[in-house]
């Protein structure tokens, strides 16, 4: 009983923690171009990167494996070079939950860099420095409510993540089986006990996770 | 030295506009040159004022001329010269100071002393503080500041890189008056310490007259005159620059008549309106406008009709009177031409008038503050 919940809860954080540091750098990233650059084709961009928040998980979990299996486009020149697939393994949930909680970290950012006065930016160039700098020291920390919610978000999203981890990293007890994978295949094999137990864990986890930030929050002044 | 500015800003309604060769939505046409001055930039909103700052700052791009501070090319198309914000070595102050809300006052300032040791940053901060009257404040968050003091922390932000030329966005637009007022001298002895050129927006006639050594007048994007603040409240080149600088009578469309070279000066007549000013290289037969300030409107008499005949004196009727507090204004209609003539004069001498609405009185035009354009 003890590992029937230890591994899900343990597993579960390493893949939501893995995956929300990828998805807060790259975020970040693709968030400031989409705020403060304009290009061309920066609305496919945009469309591209929401369009995980509106699938259905299990589309996203097909392409991923169409994507990413022996015989996709990128999974078999991985298994050329390594001989190694990606599929059914924890490193596969990680990019599920990658996938699926961009978008809520994308659009909360993008909209916070966007509240930020470009005068505060202006005012950074004229007094010398450059964009960078400008980018780290002055919109970043003015945007940081925005991005912490984000980060929040896309970890909570990452936690609760089923669907695609399913399709893509499937339920190996022992290896993938995540807290909710596990909350359904226990409900299914009837052991209602181990169930309250990893759903009682996971509504505690992620009210705590929100309960801190919005905690922290209040205490930032600005 | 100085400011030697002259360049073409396009904006267009959409960025398709400007490919399929549509006239641009605005057209700005920046050209003065001054020295190291005080330089009050002058106009409407919307006419140019804040896009020649953010041209000359580098934070806009211009699509052609040139742009020389202190000998400096910051821009110039033909050269491809396009200096970087970062390097224009200026101090910019925003209309609504942009102070970093999360730092304090001190770092604040510090914030464009990259590269120098801290100990010459401290002394520096210092120096700054000192400077604008705002020790003490130093550990303050701006959102602890008032307006003025924010201001003053802005222009201190800005000041202490050791700019070659400072700039400022209607810095006092949201100040009250006596705030702006100690600010106003500030600047200007700041101007003078420093010997830097220091580019300065308002849209307010009062701040464009007692601060500037040079006032550059704009209207709908072109440059119509530059020069003191003399020059350009007393005799203004053209009626857009009259209408802005207050210039309330404005009459057009006169004709020149011969010199009078006895006393110097010229009539000009528009139906049976005459008034003679003093003579301005005006042509014979020429049609110009002319204007007058409505304070070099003098009152001469109440309720008397003699010395019509002597120049520049007309019989008008109160039409109504407006008080501004420190002065009156009186809304004249000269009777033979049914035309408005507005005056100005002080409470005190409007007080020994006892003018009322409807009285008619001799008004005289001073032919020296008359201007011809």
């Amino acid at each position: 009983m003890q590992s029937q919940i230890w591994f899900p809860l343990v597993i579960t954080l390493k893949i939501s923690i893995i995956s929300t540091i990828l998805v807060a750098t790259l975020g970040l990233i693709i968030s400031y171009i989409l705020a403060r650059r304009d290009f061309r084709g920066k609305w496919l961009a945009e469309i591209l990167v929401t369009l995980p928040l509106v699938l259905p998980p299990t589309v996203t979990g097909y392409l991923l494996v169409v994507l990413l299996g022996k015989n996709g486009f990128l999974g078999n020149i991985l298994y050329n070079i390594t001989g190694w697939t990606i599929l059914f393994t924890w490193q596969a949930a990680v990019i599920a939950a990658f996938i699926v909680s961009i978008p809520l970290m994308v659009k909360t950012t993008t909209a916070a860099i966007e509240a930020v006065d470009r005068d505060f930016e202006y005012a950074a160039f004229t007094l010398g420095r450059k964009e960078l700098e400008t980018a780290l020291f002055i919109t970043l920390p003015l945007a940081k409510k925005g991005i912490l919610a984000g980060i929040v978000l896309s970890f909570a999203r990452a936690v609760g993540e089923f669907g695609a981890t399913l399709m893509i990293a499937g339920n190996i007890p022992g290896r993938t089986n995540t807290m909710a994978i596990s909350i359904y295949s226990s409900f299914q094999a009837g052991n209602n006990e181990l169930a309250n137990m990893l759903v009682i864990i996971l509504v505690a986890m992620s009210f705590l996770s929100m309960a801190v930030t919005a905690k922290l929050v209040d205490r930032w002044r600005i | 030295m100085g400011i030697k500015v002259d360049f073409r800003k396009r904006y267009y309604r959409k960025k398709s506009d400007k490919k399929k060769g549509i006239e641009p939505a605005f057209l700005l046409d920046a050209k003065f040159e001054v020295g190291n001055e005080l330089v009050v930039l002058f106009g409407r909103s919307g006419s140019g004022k804040t896009t020649t700052l953010q041209c000359i700052s580098g934070l806009l791009e211009p699509n052609g001329g040139k742009i020389v501070v202190n000998d400096k090319v910051y821009f110039d198309c033909h050269q491809m010269i396009n200096l970087p914000v970062q390097q224009r070595s200026l101090g910019y102050v925003f209309q609504n100071y942009a102070l970093f809300p999360h730092m304090d006052v001190k770092k604040n300032i510090a914030y464009g002393l990259k590269g120098w040791s801290e100990e010459d940053r401290d002394k520096r901060v210092l120096e700054m503080l000192q400077l604008l009257h705002i020790e003490g404040l130093e550990d303050n968050y701006p959102s602890q500041l008032s307006g003025g003091q924010k201001q003053r922390v802005a222009l201190a932000r800005a000041l202490a890189p050791k700019p070659d030329i400072l700039l400022l966005d209607e810095p006092f637009s949201a100040l009250d008056m006596i705030v702006r007022m100690k600010l106003r001298e500030k600047i200007k002895q700041i101007q003078r310490e420093l010997g830097i050129p220091v580019l300065f927006i308002t849209h307010n006639h009062v701040e464009a007259f007692t601060i500037a050594d040079k006032v550059v007048i704009f209207h709908e994007g072109r440059v119509q005159q530059t020069g003191t603040p003399e020059d350009v409240f007393y005799y203004p080149q053209n009626s857009h620059v009259a209408e802005l600088v207050g210039m309330t009578n404005i009459f057009e469309d006169a004709i020149v008549g011969n010199e009078d070279t006895a006393t110097g000066t010229v009539l000009l007549l528009k139906d049976t309106l005459h008034v003679s000013v003093m003579q301005q290289k005006l042509k014979a037969g020429a049609k110009v406008a002319w204007g007058i300030r409505p304070e070099n409107v003098h009152i001469l008499s109440v309720k008397d009709g003699t010395g019509t005949q002597e120049e520049n004196v007309f019989r008008a009727s109160v039409k109504s009177i407006v008080n501004k507090g420190a002065s009156k204004l009186i809304y004249f209609d000269i009777e033979q031409h049914h035309t408005l003539l507005i005056a100005e004069t002080s409470n005190q001498s409007f007080e020994e008038m006892r003018l009322e609405t409807g009285d008619v009185c001799m008004v005289k035009l001073d032919k020296h503050k008359i201007a011809v354009f």
